[in-house]
């Protein structure tokens, strides 16, 4: 739990960190706007390469955003197999046919035995794993001694290819920039943006102070209920639970030990806060004043401008295609 | 020797991977054969680190422990052949707030649910809650209520009650008398005096109250900035000059019957540690 880095701030140095949080919020927007209209790989690895000075300029470590990719991992493998597997359109670009037999079946089972028994000595897992995927294909293709009881064709199309490139870049430049906003923004000046962006909606009758009050809150006591639920977990430890072990039957126990408790502290808590606001005269949709105050320089105008001229360069691209 | 420190240090690591070192080169042997230990120190000088190392709920970051027979150490948690959960039935933690221990539907069920997790039936569970209750001062009409309708006091009696039904050989106590009322604390102190003496088990208690370390301690030990500083006889300690220097008091009836030496021509042979007997004393220097 200590490695969540979605969502955490790393104070820093650099003119990222010096923006106002509603430019920066705002130009997050209008990027990834414009990340979505694109439709060539060309002009998405371009947006990379951008996003990589991006992170040079800003002095921001390629580590921390890969660390937030990491959690994304799976979803990214998951649907990139996806579609390269069974996206059947456009020109086929390979095709061969797998054999599956008794011996090929079994070398499957062996090769997926070996994985789980040594994944844990390996530094490089994501490797590691796809060596044994691509060991795995080889395998089911070369092999074709013995009773083979069945030959699917595995065929790869380029509209699969296409679409599982597409994807991928798109959903690692949206994780990559939305990361650099909450690298260099401190929760609070994110919420506070996120207030004066969504004020205009108070026309239509949605208070943005409370919105941003509710989230401020949820944020401020995500370490505080990660405390407590530690404390649950170690007093429910004492009366003998094992949190690493249990059939299935203890662990709904298990889990439940854990969640009441967390319940009955979460309400508890919250409670104490609505008083403890109330005792200070807390009332929702008053004017209050502010103790930290946004400026909008030079730069974050600038910064708007050149996510403007990308965004148009998107639409462009798209219309002139 | 039922438990044994052998320098223990502890580092907390936080948010931003720097440490921050909660006890330090703790050396100390706990019988397992009936000591009552009151375990004293101001808020943040690591006594309740320390308690959870006692039953392996932590392990230390430096130096080695013996738990009834069992080796922690730094590398403990990485084996899978030691398992740690063993020693909770015999080292028995009650954590000070209630709240983070009690979540079945009755209490009777909350009581059950420690021995059961280790091995007991449901009727043995059963018979022992029925038998714990009256231990701590409830009676079987609490049996069937929601542990969430009780006053802090109560709560307090049935997370105490979940511990003592696993039947530990050593009980730890952080704060138990907490939020309790003068006269429950009391009668709460003579169930943990007698677990101790009518069944010769070890019992340590985390206390702020100078008066009960001084009326029940067989053994105190003082914790300062992480370090023990002090593991002895009560008495002594309290009969030393600059105690305040470790944030702490004099207990009032050791203050009194200093005085009264002092004032008046009267000599205690045995100091008094509670009212009663500094009354008994008093009554038989003056007769």
């Amino acid at each position: 739990m200590k490695n969540i880095v979605i969502g955490r701030y790393i104070p820093g140095n650099s003119f990222l960190y010096s923006m106002d949080p509603r430019a920066k919020i705002i130009t997050l927007l209008i990027l990834m706007i414009g990340v979505f209209l694109l439709d060539s790989i060309v002009f998405m690895l371009v947006s990379i390469g951008l996003i990589a000075l991006l992170l040079l300029a800003g002095r921001i470590s390629i580590k921390r955003v890969y660390l937030g990719l990491r959690p994304l991992m799976f979803l990214l493998i998951f649907t990139f197999t996806f579609q390269i597997l069974f996206n059947d359109q456009g020109d086929e670009l390979y095709a061969a046919s797998t054999h599956f037999s008794l011996l090929t079946v079994g070398l499957l089972f062996v090769l997926i035995v070996l994985w789980l028994k040594t994944k844990q000595y390996i530094r490089f897992k994501l490797l590691y794993f796809l060596l044994f995927v691509v060991m795995g294909f080889a395998v089911l293709i070369n092999i074709d001694t013995g009773l083979v009881f069945a030959t699917p064709t595995f065929s790869v199309h380029q509209e699969g290819v296409n679409m599982a490139l597409f994807i991928m870049l798109r959903l690692i430049i949206i994780v990559t920039l939305s990361t650099i906003l909450t690298i260099t923004t401190k929760p609070t000046d994110l919420n506070l943006g996120l207030e004066r962006v969504l004020k205009p909606l108070s026309l239509v009758k949605i208070n943005a102070e409370e919105i941003a009050m509710i989230i401020s809150i949820a944020l401020r006591y995500i370490p505080t209920l990660l405390d407590e639920a530690n404390k649950i977990m170690l007093a429910q430890a004492s009366r003998g639970v094992d949190f690493n072990e249990g059939k299935m039957k203890d662990k709904v126990m298990q889990v439940v030990s854990l969640l009441v408790p967390m319940f009955i502290i979460s309400f508890k808590r919250s409670d104490e806060l609505a008083n403890a606001m109330e005792a200070r005269s807390f009332a929702p949709g008053q004017p209050r004043t502010k103790l930290h105050e946004l400026f909008w320089h030079r730069l974050d105008t600038l910064a708007l401008i050149m996510a403007l001229g990308y965004f148009t360069f998107a639409v462009l691209t798209r219309v002139l295609t | 020797m039922a438990i044994q420190f052998e320098r223990v240090s502890h580092q907390y690591v936080g948010m931003d991977q720097k440490g921050y070192l909660a006890i330090e080169d703790i050396r100390l042997n706990i019988r397992g054969d009936g000591e009552l230990i009151a375990l004293i120190g101001e808020t943040g000088s690591g006594k309740s680190t320390l308690v959870q190392h006692m039953n392996a709920l932590l392990q230390p970051t430096q130096g080695r422990m013996n738990i009834f027979g069992i080796k922690v150490d730094n590398l403990t948690k990485k084996r899978k052949d030691v398992k740690l959960t063993p020693i909770r039935k015999q080292v028995g933690l009650v954590f000070q707030f209630p709240e983070y221990q009690l979540f079945e539907e009755t209490v009777e069920k909350d009581i059950m649910f420690g021995p059961k997790n280790f091995g007991a039936s449901e009727e043995e569970a059963k018979e022992k809650a029925r038998e714990i209750i009256n231990v701590v001062g409830l009676d079987e009409s609490y049996l069937s209520r929601s542990p969430f309708n009780l006053s802090g006091g109560e709560k307090k009696r049935a997370s105490i009650a979940g511990i003592l039904a696993m039947e530990p050989d050593v009980l730890i106590l952080d704060e138990p008398t907490s939020g309790l009322d003068p006269l429950g604390r009391n009668a709460l102190l003579e169930v943990f005096n007698r677990i101790h003496e009518e069944l010769n088990k070890t019992v340590i208690i985390i206390t702020h109250d100078m008066n009960t370390v001084y009326e029940y301690a067989k053994r105190v030990l003082v914790m300062r900035e992480g370090t023990l500083v002090y593991d002895g006889d009560p008495l002594k300690l309290f009969s030393k000059k600059n105690i305040d220097r470790w944030n702490l008091d004099k207990p009032e009836v050791l203050a009194l019957a200093q005085d009264i030496e002092n004032k008046f021509d009267i000599h205690f042979d045995k100091p008094p540690r509670n009212k009663t007997m500094l009354k008994n004393a008093l009554k038989e220097a003056l007769k």
